[in-house]
């Protein structure tokens, strides 16, 4: 769950990446004549929304509500009691108490006159939401893939600086690994992230007798593999590696991954930014290994 | 790895309502409906297990990796995965959170979510000892977070020590809010860069999840000795948590536990900070998600079963100290309730 370090760094994402990102939003409605897009987002899916404003719920729903010609306004499920901390981390400067996310979105849309309305990825809705608002307001998809089609500048550093927290600190922690329960290593891998500004984590790990999972209490062994899906400020890497130091093999059966998405990833795709991870066979046991990369214009990049 | 207790009450529910196949449904979110006949962690994006009348359990998801840990297949397509699962009559558990993309796939489903709620609610013996061990894993979490605490030490690091701390002790998750500073704190957040300091009041509540069961515990604490007013406010939390623990027994209805709380809070002339403008719940069910209803609101008419397990917190903002969090996690027995934490019942200090 998110329980890290939620901040807005103004050095690491300057305001005007915001006004880039939704000039980009805006001129998609002009060209659709729409007066607003809607973006959902929870705890799960929270990239799309945190794109736009840097908003990330920690817990509860929202819908942040992008206007043509007005700033961006979120429909919060969260208390009020926290609006000064959103707001202090976000964009945002208008927050709307909204205990039931539809019934306030259609508010907003009688009050602005809106009859229809874009919707990021329509028929990703939860279906409570999805009823209410389409039996309410015209709602047209707009494909969050037309809007979002790669990373831009800043999105890519951060990208960056994620992939290299996970690639330095395993490499530091993994030789250690040996003779550890594996509760005792991702607990050290957990208090390392978090500390380094991670904002959500998930750690799985295997002695090699089936794909990684959670730890069970198991003493790590020699040939034992961790993956790493890391999220920084937003933004998600996920890296798997082996105590055995296999890294490469002509055998290796490979797997990819879309990180573009929110948490944990559409398996068997591969987005701009993606994970490539494989498996092999070593005397017996499964190893697992595997990084995040960007699939750029000029080819394909390990980040 | 099939929870076959429930999957006794499944059928049975599944004969009673005439529905031909049931799907548990989770994601990365929530995955407790999907966990309460399945209690595997799965991490891909979708999960669903999906019952048949006669009992038979299928499961599907998303990721390779996981249709090895549930013995299930894995689907490039969700929707149509489910689709060709089932026929008949379909109800969903947990339809509400689920892609509409999904649901429509299915056809015209019906949602069981109250239904297998209900039945989620009281818990089997195996259910009741896993919360203990959760239970004394949030206590020894608790000691090691007024452990750690210093003045000059940010909120976001001693997050980090305590999710350290318990991932090392077995812990699966962690639901963790915290806040700090004095008068000015409205209520809990995720952890900021803010440093503590000498006189300030920390709050948290932590909720460690074991083998899929979370429990929680809300405490205060100040740095350096707590004033007067901070002890005052500790005094009406601490007999306002007690009112609601003496309360507490089958037959009772949780409006009730809710009201018995908070009239501690308007006996002290508090009243008002009783409302949604300063607190969210005075506690609520506590399971394999680490918010379940029922809410202990005053206006939720829900009436207390045995072997319930909650949260009674009469969190809330108050002038005298800013908010302050104070609880403990309740079994419900057959005449009253025992608390499952042993942390001590004070206004910690360091």
């Amino acid at each position: 769950m998110k329980r890290g370090w939620i901040t807005w760094d103004k050095s690491e994402l300057p305001p005007e990446a915001f006004g880039s990102r939704l000039a980009i939003a805006r001129n998609a409605l002009a060209a659709q004549n729409l007066p607003a897009l809607v973006v959902y987002s929870d705890l799960w899916k929270s990239n799309h929304g945190r794109f736009f404003s840097n908003f990330m719920p920690y817990f509860n729903r929202g819908l942040l509500v992008i206007p043509r010609e007005e700033k961006p306004v979120l429909l919060c499920g969260l208390s009020p009691r926290v609006y000064p901390w959103i707001k202090s981390v976000t964009i945002l400067e208008e927050i709307l108490p909204s205990p039931n996310l539809p019934q306030r979105l259609l508010q907003v849309c009688s009050e602005k006159a809106w009859k229809k309305i874009g919707v990021f990825d329509l028929d990703q809705l939860p279906f409570d939401l999805y009823t209410p608002i389409c039996a309410g307001v015209e709602c047209v998809d707009v494909p969050s893939r037309s809007i979002r089609p790669a990373p831009d500048k800043w999105e890519l550093a951060m990208y960056r600086r994620a992939a290299d927290m996970v690639r330095k600190s395993l490499d530091e922690e993994m030789p250690a690994g040996v003779g550890l329960v594996d509760h005792e290593f991702v607990g050290r891998l957990e208090r390392k992230f978090r500390l380094a500004g991670a904002e959500d984590l998930v750690i799985l790990v295997t002695n090699g007798q089936a794909p990684p999972a959670p730890a069970k209490g198991a003493k790590l062994t020699a040939e034992f593999s961790v993956s790493v899906a890391l999220e920084y400020r937003g933004h998600w890497v996920k890296s798997i590696r082996n105590a055995a130091g296999i890294a490469s093999d002509s055998s290796a059966v490979a797997f990819g991954e879309d990180l573009s998405g929110p948490y944990p990833f559409d398996a068997n795709k591969t987005g701009p930014i993606f994970v490539s991870h494989a498996e092999v066979r070593d005397h017996g046991r499964r190893v697992f290994f595997g990084d995040t990369y960007l699939n750029a214009q000029n080819g394909i990049e390990a980040l | 790895m099939v929870n076959q207790h429930r999957l006794a009450q499944l059928t049975g529910l599944m004969r009673e309502r005439g529905w031909d196949h049931l799907i548990l449904y989770g994601h990365a979110w929530r995955k407790d409906h999907f966990r309460c006949l399945v209690n595997v962690s799965f991490s891909g994006t979708h999960a669903a297990a999906i019952v048949s009348r006669s009992g038979d359990v299928r499961c599907i998801v998303t990721d390779p990796w996981d249709a090895e840990a549930v013995n299930g297949t894995v689907v490039d397509d969700f929707a149509k995965g489910l689709k060709a699962a089932v026929s008949g009559s379909v109800a969903i558990a947990g339809m509400e959170l689920m892609e509409a993309r999904f649901v429509h796939a299915v056809g015209s489903p019906v949602s069981a979510t109250l239904d297998v709620e209900e039945l989620r609610r009281i818990k089997s013996a195996d259910e009741i000892a896993k919360l203990q061990r959760a239970c004394e894993l949030a206590d020894r979490g608790y000691q090691y977070f007024a452990q750690v605490i210093a003045p000059g030490m940010a909120e976001y690091e001693l997050v980090a020590e305590v999710e350290g701390f318990l991932k090392s002790s077995g812990a699966e998750d962690n639901f963790m809010l915290i806040a700090s500073g004095g008068t000015e704190v409205t209520g809990m957040k995720p952890p900021t860069e803010r440093r503590f300091k000498l006189g300030d009041s920390v709050t948290t509540e932590l909720t460690p999840q074991v083998d899929g069961y979370y429990a929680q515990i809300c405490r205060t604490l100040v740095l350096g000795e707590p004033n007067p007013k901070q002890r005052e406010a500790f005094g009406i939390f601490a007999e306002a948590q007690k009112a609601a623990e003496d309360f507490l027994k089958p037959g009772v209805n949780i409006a009730d536990v809710a009201r018995v709380q908070n009239d501690v809070f308007r006996k002290y002339g508090y009243g008002e900070y009783t409302g949604p403008k300063y607190t969210r719940v005075r506690g609520h069910n506590l399971g394999l998600h680490p918010d379940e209803n029922p809410y202990v609101l005053e206006d939720v008419n829900y009436v207390v079963k045995k072997d319930m397990v909650i949260i009674a917190h009469p969190n809330t903002y108050l002038p005298l100290s800013g908010y302050m969090v104070f609880g403990d996690t309740l079994l419900v027995t057959a005449d009253g309730c025992t608390c499952l934490n042993t942390t001590e019942r004070k206004l910690f200090r360091k």
